[in-house]
């Protein structure tokens, strides 16, 4: 053994054992995206890279690792490389392996072995103890790297042996879903690469509180790759499956988009479209601003700037907080029960606005009171000292100040309820249609009170997160429902887009112009 | 609402003593007289604040002469701020203090029901500690106070009725830059944002802010004490130059700040107490109280 006796003032970062650690790390980034992508089944186990299969490819890569991780712990043991362990990988790790091992040796005895109720138990329970002593009592270097490349060799040769081949099924007693290979193997493969991985990452700075340092590092970083997969995976699948039924006879020139400008005309040799559906979504939205923004920003300022800090704005804070977590079906209900009666007696654009309107209210209450309460209060003393009205003060100063984060709570809100379906639903459903609602052009002035008419606004319309819902599982349509729902999803997710970036663009106008 | 509890609810009841045992009687008698020449601007008589059941302010009278620097010093938490936002009621604001006494200003009790509010913090400017723009461009600071006041009328309104000032407008924020010795530096960039400045040229920049609307008197709560050396020397001669038109109140910390630019100086004790009140020379060089005699000298405080 050549262990340093005290940990040297700079890491040594060249040698043998970082090359082979980051090589580790490297292989195991790679295949551990690889395997989530399989996992989101965007890449299948028909996909070959460099010759082999996926899932062959995924499965030698864990191999790798798990060779590179257990040569690292070697190496370090005998003296190899020159290293700094403890004397244990610390109780975390070790009841990590722990439970790992109590999973794989229970699933071992009751599915191969088929043991009986106690017995697997007993075998899962001994193997959990044991791996858990044999961890912790051995020194770092070993005791974090055997294990970790046992995992990511085992689950290798699972693979490469074609145990878990794609064939492969596990239908449970008990369960009502089926296990396939194609599934489990690259799930199997990305845990044990998380694994090896974070083994190689301690290694790499020669154990220690160094090591572990490097550890956590990696594997919080990693989770952090893991949400923009998934982000980026769902984006992906939606446009793949979305962008083609979508864009059906798309034309530049002449400007042809037959799928965004046309409606459902059940017509043949027409192009289907989801033209009103993104006119009645950009209603109900510029109808939900409308209603709730103006609303939530004056009770905002009134219980910041005016109300007495007391148990009545304690109470209307609860009662703010109540309403955000009011389920979306909830607010249908009461608005399909309440408004729809009273405003023409059908399902109609306007109670949809009004619903919508307020689910975003609560929301943008709760940010508006927070941008507003973050305005310093040195601004509102200069005004007062200038003999500026409290008014005065709130709407030139107060308000331009706070605007920014009070546009951060629209831009969630809208995010929200742009895609909200239950709602809609109930109070304002339109099937397929061919014509838009044409909220401006029916405005019509009438010679009794009170005087000005909107039939448009009074009408069901159609909005895309439910026209989503309904050619899907109801089948509305008679054919290519499950495409026309692909590239009504596609253009749902493209709308609220929008909204985030107009919302995001004006927040980023309005900070400038406060910060110099 | 909860009523808040004193410590010591004896406190207020009992004579008060202070850190070095003088009761109130004792102390009223030090020297707050000062005869001084021409007319008060500001006279204060029994003023007594309270934060809760804590006692801020004692018993304080003065009276404040126009034209001319009055310093406010005395030791942390003296009351010397508070008394100075007692002069625009600026303590209105905290809910917590109760005041108590008389401020009369113009003729009138500023404490009375029927005072506006608005007209006196025109006509009673303040300065606070720290540098405090609006984040708008250094044109709509200045213009702030006189545009909310109706004394220039600017906009798309003003522009279609023909009664656009906005020729007013830019001389007097030139001419308000000028009076506080700003104009040279920013003249070519009205238009940027204030909080692009540096901390002395905000500081300037907010006096600029006060003189816009036209005070008689303003307040200034230790406008220097956020400010490199550079910067204060600037803001002290510029408070120099405006004691020749206006009445300018000053809270410091600095008692050779206050030497050099007061014309007379009040000095507050621990315990909310106005000790000695009188000529800056006769204040620093032969106070009649062994109290603020120890103060200046560094014994205490």
């Amino acid at each position: 053994m050549s262990h340093t006796d005290e940990s040297a003032l700079a890491a040594e970062r060249t040698g043998t054992a970082q090359r082979l650690a980051s090589a580790v790390v490297g292989v195991g980034l790679v295949t551990f995206v690889l395997s989530l992508l399989s996992v989101a089944r965007i890449l299948t186990e028909e996909t070959t890279l460099l010759g082999v299969g996926l899932y062959d490819f995924l499965a030698l890569g864990a191999l790798a690792m798990g060779v590179g991780v257990v040569v690292l712990g070697v190496g370090s043991r005998t003296g190899a490389f020159e290293t700094n362990p403890d004397d244990t990988p610390g109780l975390v790790t070790a009841a990590l392996f722990g439970v790992g091992a109590f999973v794989v040796a229970g699933l071992v005895a009751s599915q191969t072995l088929g043991l009986g109720t106690l017995g697997w138990f007993a075998l899962a329970a001994v193997s959990f103890v044991v791996a858990l002593f044999a961890v912790a009592l051995t020194p770092e270097d070993i005791g974090s790297t055997l294990p970790a490349g046992g995992v990511a060799v085992g689950a290798a040769a699972l693979v490469l042996g074609d145990v878990l081949a794609p064939g492969f099924a596990w239908e449970p007693v008990g369960f009502s879903a089926t296990f396939t290979g194609a599934m489990v193997a690259p799930l199997v493969l990305a845990v044990a690469t998380l694994v090896a991985s974070w083994a190689a990452a301690k290694a790499y700075e020669g154990y220690g509180s160094r090591g572990r340092q490097t550890g956590a590092y990696l594997l919080v970083g990693i989770n952090a790759v893991g949400i923009l997969t998934v982000l980026a995976g769902l984006l992906a699948f939606i446009a793949l499956k979305g962008v083609g039924p979508a864009t059906q006879g798309f034309s530049l020139v002449p400007f042809e988009w037959p799928f965004v400008t046309n409606g459902y005309s059940y017509q043949p040799d027409i192009v289907n479209g989801v033209y009103p559906a993104i006119v009645g979504t950009v209603w109900l939205v510029v109808g939900a601003v409308i209603t709730g923004v103006p609303v939530a920003v004056a009770a905002a300022l009134f219980l910041t700037e005016y109300a007495e800090q007391g148990r009545f704005v304690g109470a209307v804070e609860i009662a703010t907080n109540g309403l955000w977590s009011t389920p979306s079906v909830v607010y249908g209900l009461f608005g399909y029960a309440f408004l729809v009666p009273r405003l023409g007696g059908s399902t109609s654009l306007v109670s949809g606005m009004l619903v919508l309107g307020f689910m975003l209210m609560p929301l943008c209450l709760i940010t508006s009171r927070e941008a507003i309460k973050a305005v310093p209060d040195e601004y509102r003393d200069a005004s007062a000292a200038l003999g500026v009205s409290q008014w005065e003060t709130i709407r030139s100063v107060v308000l331009p100040a706070a605007l920014p984060g009070v546009l951060t709570g629209v831009i969630l809100g809208v995010g929200r309820i742009a895609g909200e379906t239950a709602p809609i639903l109930l109070v304002m459903a339109g099937g397929l249609r061919d014509d838009a609602p044409d909220v401006l052009g029916s405005f019509e002035f009438t010679s009794a009170a009170p005087y000005v008419a909107n039939d448009a606004l009074l009408q069901s319309a159609p909005a895309l997160p439910y026209q989503l819902y309904a050619t899907i599982t109801a089948g509305v349509s008679a054919e290519n429902a499950a495409e026309f729902g692909w590239a009504t999803a596609f253009v749902l997710l493209v709308v609220v887009l929008s909204f985030y970036a107009i919302g995001i663009a004006s927040r980023i106008y309005f900070r400038r112009r406060l910060n110099a | 609402m909860s009523e808040t509890k004193s410590i010591d609810p004896e406190m207020t009841d009992e004579p008060r003593t202070t850190t070095t045992g003088e009761s109130d009687e004792e102390l009223r008698a030090e020297w707050t007289a000062y005869d001084f020449e021409g007319d008060p601007k500001l006279s204060v008589d029994g003023l007594d604040v309270h934060y809760g059941d804590e006692q801020a302010l004692h018993d304080i009278s003065i009276e404040i002469p126009e034209r001319s620097v009055t310093a406010l010093i005395g030791p942390s938490g003296c009351g010397k701020s508070t008394f100075l936002r007692c002069l625009n009621r600026m303590n209105d604001r905290i809910r917590a203090a109760t005041v108590s006494g008389d401020v009369t200003f113009e003729g009138r009790n500023i404490y009375e029901d029927d005072i506006d509010l608005v007209e006196l913090r025109k006509r009673v400017g303040m300065v606070f500690q720290s540098p405090n723009p609006f984040p708008k461009s250094i044109r709509d600071n200045i213009a702030y106070g006189p545009r909310k006041h109706g004394d220039v009328r600017t906009g798309l309104l003003a522009k279609l009725t023909g009664r656009d000032d906005a020729a007013r407008e830019e001389e007097l924020v030139e001419e308000s830059l000028k009076q506080a010795a700003l104009w040279e530096e920013v003249n070519d960039r009205l238009d940027d944002n204030a909080l692009g400045l540096s901390g002395g040229q905000q500081q300037r920049l907010c006096i600029a802010r006060c003189l816009a609307v036209d005070p008689e008197v303003i307040l200034m709560d230790e406008p220097a004490s956020a400010l490199d050396p550079i910067a204060t020397a600037k803001i002290e001669d510029l408070i120099g130059d405006l004691a020749q038109e206006y009445t300018v109140v000053i809270v410091t910390h600095n008692m050779q700040q206050a030497a050099r630019i007061s014309d007379q100086t009040a000095v507050f004790l621990t315990g909310g107490h106005l000790v000695e009140y009188g000529d800056t020379d006769q204040v620093f060089e032969n106070p009649r109280s062994q109290r603020v005699e120890d103060y200046i000298t560094g014994k205490f405080g």
